[in-house]
């Protein structure tokens, strides 16, 4: 249940889950999908970033990804590093301390 | 718009007929809720078969008396998520008897096609080519059934009571 | 504890077929997210920030040894080797793959087991009283009435897309372990004036965004007619409840909006109509249901305290401090109630990982008839141990870290997911959790301080059942960064309440420091035995928000 993000001036790139195995990927250049950011197409401003929504909202019509949306980006880090402290957990994964949540950040899928 | 009934795909008799607009009095006609409740003395009168649509906020306690007048009741599902239709079906059913075509329209898809049923629809509007098929699908998708509808099948409780009968015979 | 028939199996086996056969048609793209979204919500897979995650159904909180090692190797094979055990007795899986539900759901099934209805808008798992069947102040064994519920709520074919979710829980006990107040439908077993046990009928609890204390909707309500009153309650609710806003769906807005004399008239008038219909339970279905769950094979033991157990209790302190936290009074002589408790320190509350729950089904199958159940504080429980095999025990759960002696402690705390896992959260709940727990690592400190509920929600939606915690905490978002807002005095017992709101929220770190401030102020302003709980009630909110604000 995706809250739309406040789009503004900053660089933009597409996120959504991989319908079949939930994976959280990002739209690439080659307009496919990975599960690493450093790999997303980073559009300069909000009007590109909506050509690039276009795109992937076609991919989530073809059952590749689910509710693909816009997320803002700092550039001036590689790999590029969402802004919204929530857009950071879902790249990072929990940021749980234990066991369980050693387990969970374990790279288990191959890259999509 | 195909009209699956008992099982089959079946030319749809009845014409659906505008608040307003004419109203043939020699062929089955569909009218709305509101409609009935304008001209209810002339209606009445009519000889040719009528169905009637019912909104899904239509209080079925107030209306049901009514509901054998009519070959066809149609109930609503404006969205396959709202549910109303499905208490209404049952009610129409178990409460007041009624025997005439119960149709379900709106969003009707193939995986709500058995509870619908069970609820006591027996006639579906639902555009698609396979509609038969899809339905027969969807009726022999579960055998058990747990709690009591109208609908006749019989439900877990009752076979193991058969069984515990059974066994209490047997011994 | 119910064991299924062929029929209860063939259920559960058609729906993964019929769930297979749905994933299949939406990877295919036949079906749209929109049309699949439902189905797939009605066996449990919601999508949530990272992954799939499976709400597996664990009816009524009760699970057999062979049900808790399917988990563990479900854990294993699906997903990253643990669970989340949750605040409705249910488990959760975050990392399944849409592709793989099916075979999980099969393997699922194999060990009787389930997703059915853990979400959507349909009646959800019932709930009830952790210590079922063993507590001593019991009047009847309220699992048998879950079991009822829950076969004529599976698949209801009128009931299955209603306005919003829709949660019973049952208590048999005057001491309400179900927290029944605060849900849809809550079941109170209790006696009528001529001794005959039947329901009182509580209508319209509930928490998240718009929290209520339940209405009682009818003082008795004869057993056999549970059904028939329960379906009335729901058809009332199908017809009448708002579907407009779905932050207005639920039925306890409807008991506010028309009031509970026009509530109980609908459902009256409609009882009457279906009372004497095929839902009237013969005594013969009720006897069959409650053959399952007939008291294990107990060993006729002395009443009073073992001597292995008092023994052991004098002599070491580690085990003394367990005991006195952690075990419960049974009422069969010579036997004793254990919960395992999953909030070590450093873990996150509520998980258990698979080698865990294998340790558990061992422990569980050679000192508990292999039973456990699930608490809905997050907790698991070995419901019949011999007093004497306490040590034991004892000594067992804790090479697999399952022995920390904080149950009913400030440590023992009640924590959603959050913002972690879920896609709803405004701010984390698991690592809050855990910087609280670790401020009451000391045992003599947390032991002195007694009986303090925590509870923690990550959003408004209220899944950490904030708003019944002694101390609530609410996660909000303020301008992008994580604060919270802290309650106080809630309660889910039968003295249930809901907290007030102490005053504007805090961020993280002041958090923390305002939990030790409101224990201290409780330490400072308490008499005689009072809990936290019970010297809030005395003094009220104004203390303890001079305490936190005051001073800033």
């Amino acid at each position: 249940m995706a809250k739309a993000p406040r789009l503004d001036n900053h660089p933009q790139v597409i996120t959504a889950n991989h319908l079949a195995t939930g994976d959280v990927v990002y739209l690439t250049r080659v307009a496919s999908w990975s599960r690493d950011i450093g790999e997303a197409t980073v559009a300069p401003n909000v009007q590109a970033g909506a050509a690039l929504l276009a795109v992937a909202q076609a991919q989530a019509k073809m059952n590749i990804v689910i509710d693909p949306y816009l997320i803002p980006v700092d550039t001036s880090v590689s790999p590029p590093r969402p802004i919204q402290f929530r857009e950071r957990i879902r790249a990072q994964g929990p940021t749980t301390a234990g066991r369980t949540s050693d387990a969970a950040r374990e790279d288990r899928h191959v890259s999509v | 718009m195909p009209l699956l009934k008992q099982g089959h795909v079946v030319e749809d008799i009845w014409v659906k007929v505008e608040d307003g607009g004419y109203l043939p009095d020699d062929r089955p006609a569909l009218i709305s809720h509101a409609r009935w409740e304008a001209e209810r003395d002339t209606l009445q009168k009519r000889n040719a078969p009528l169905g009637i649509l019912l909104p899904n906020t239509a209080d079925i306690l107030v209306f049901g008396p009514e509901a054998g007048r009519f070959g066809v009741i149609a109930l609503q599902f404006p969205k396959f998520s709202d549910g109303r239709a499905y208490s209404q079906a049952r009610l129409l059913r178990e409460r007041f008897g009624y025997r005439g075509e119960l149709r379900a329209t709106g969003n009707v898809l193939r995986d709500q096609l058995l509870h619908m049923h069970r609820a006591g629809f027996d006639a579906f509007e639902i555009p698609r080519d396979d509609a038969a098929e899809v339905f027969a699908k969807a009726l022999a998708s579960l055998s058990v059934f747990y709690q009591p509808t109208g609908d006749g099948r019989v439900t877990a409780r009752d076979l193991r009571l058969r069984h515990l009968l059974r066994e209490e015979a047997a011994e | 504890m119910y064991q299924y028939d062929q029929l209860d199996q063939r259920i559960v086996e058609e729906r993964v077929a019929q769930f297979s056969d749905q994933v299949k048609r939406r990877l295919s793209g036949e079906l749209s997210e929109d049309e699949f979204k439902p189905l797939r919500l009605q066996n449990g897979l919601y999508l949530q920030l990272h992954a799939y995650m499976l709400r597996v159904a664990i009816p009524y909180g009760t699970l057999s040894s062979k049900q808790l090692r399917g988990l563990a190797q479900i854990a294993c094979k699906y997903d990253r080797g643990w669970g989340h055990f949750t605040t409705r007795q249910n488990l959760q899986f975050n990392w399944i793959r849409l592709e793989q539900a099916p075979d999980a759901l099969a393997d699922l099934a194999r060990v009787q087991m389930h997703a059915i209805q853990t979400s959507g808008n349909c009646i959800r798992n019932t709930t009830t009283d952790q210590f079922a069947g063993a507590a001593h102040d019991e009047i009847e064994d309220p699992r048998v009435w879950c079991e009822i519920i829950r076969q004529w709520s599976t698949f209801h074919p009128e009931f299955s897309f209603l306005p919003r979710k829709f949660k019973i829980a049952v208590t048999g006990s005057p001491n309400d372990r179900a927290a029944v107040r605060v849900h849809d439908i809550g079941l109170r077993m209790h006696r009528n004036d001529a001794g005959e046990v039947g329901f009182e009928v509580i209508v319209g609890g509930g928490l998240g965004r718009t929290p209520f204390i339940g209405k009682t909707i009818r003082d008795f309500l004869p057993k056999q007619d549970l059904l028939s009153y329960l379906e009335a309650i729901l058809r009332v609710y199908n017809l009448f409840g708002r579907r407009d806003n779905m932050f207005k769906a639920r039925i306890k807005i409807l008991v506010h909006e028309i009031g509970i004399e026009a509530m109980r008239e609908k459902v009256e008038a409609e009882f009457a109509a279906i009372r004497d219909s095929a839902l009237r339970l013969p005594e013969e279905t009720i006897a069959q249901i409650a053959a399952h769950f007939a008291p294990p094979p107990f060993e006729a033991l002395p009443a009073g305290i073992a001597p292995e157990y008092a023994q052991a209790f004098r002599t070491d302190f580690d085990f003394g401090l367990w005991a006195r936290r952690n075990t419960a009074r049974h009422k069969q002589p010579g036997y004793a109630i254990v919960t395992i408790s999953l909030k070590k320190e450093g873990e996150p509350p509520g998980d258990a990982s698979a080698e865990q729950m294998q340790a558990i089904a061992d422990i569980a199958d050679r000192y508990s008839f292999g039973e456990i159940r699930v608490t809905h504080e997050q907790n698991l429980v070995l419901p019949h141990v011999k007093q004497a095999d306490l040590p034991e025990v004892w000594r067992a759960l804790k090479a697999y870290e399952l022995a920390t002696p904080n149950v009913g402690l400030a440590s023992d705390i009640i924590a959603c997911p959050g913002l972690d896992y879920c896609a709803l959260a405004n701010a984390r709940s698991i690592p809050l959790a855990q910087q609280i727990a670790r401020r009451f690592r000391n045992w003599e400190r947390a032991h002195d301080i007694g009986e303090l509920k925590i509870k923690i929600s990550g959003c408004i939606n209220a899944c950490g059942h904030h708003h019944v915690g002694h101390i609530g905490i609410l996660g909000v978002d303020k301008a992008g960064e994580e604060f919270y807002q802290l309650t106080l005095g809630g309660s889910a017992d039968d003295s249930a309440a809901l907290g007030d709101i102490l005053g504007p929220a805090l961020n993280q770190a002041r958090t923390v420091d305002a939990i030790d401030t409101l224990v201290e102020t409780y330490l400072q302003l308490r008499r005689g035995n009072e809990r936290f709980l019970d010297t809030y009630r005395r003094v009220g909110l104004q203390p303890f928000k001079e305490a936190i604000y005051a001073a800033a």
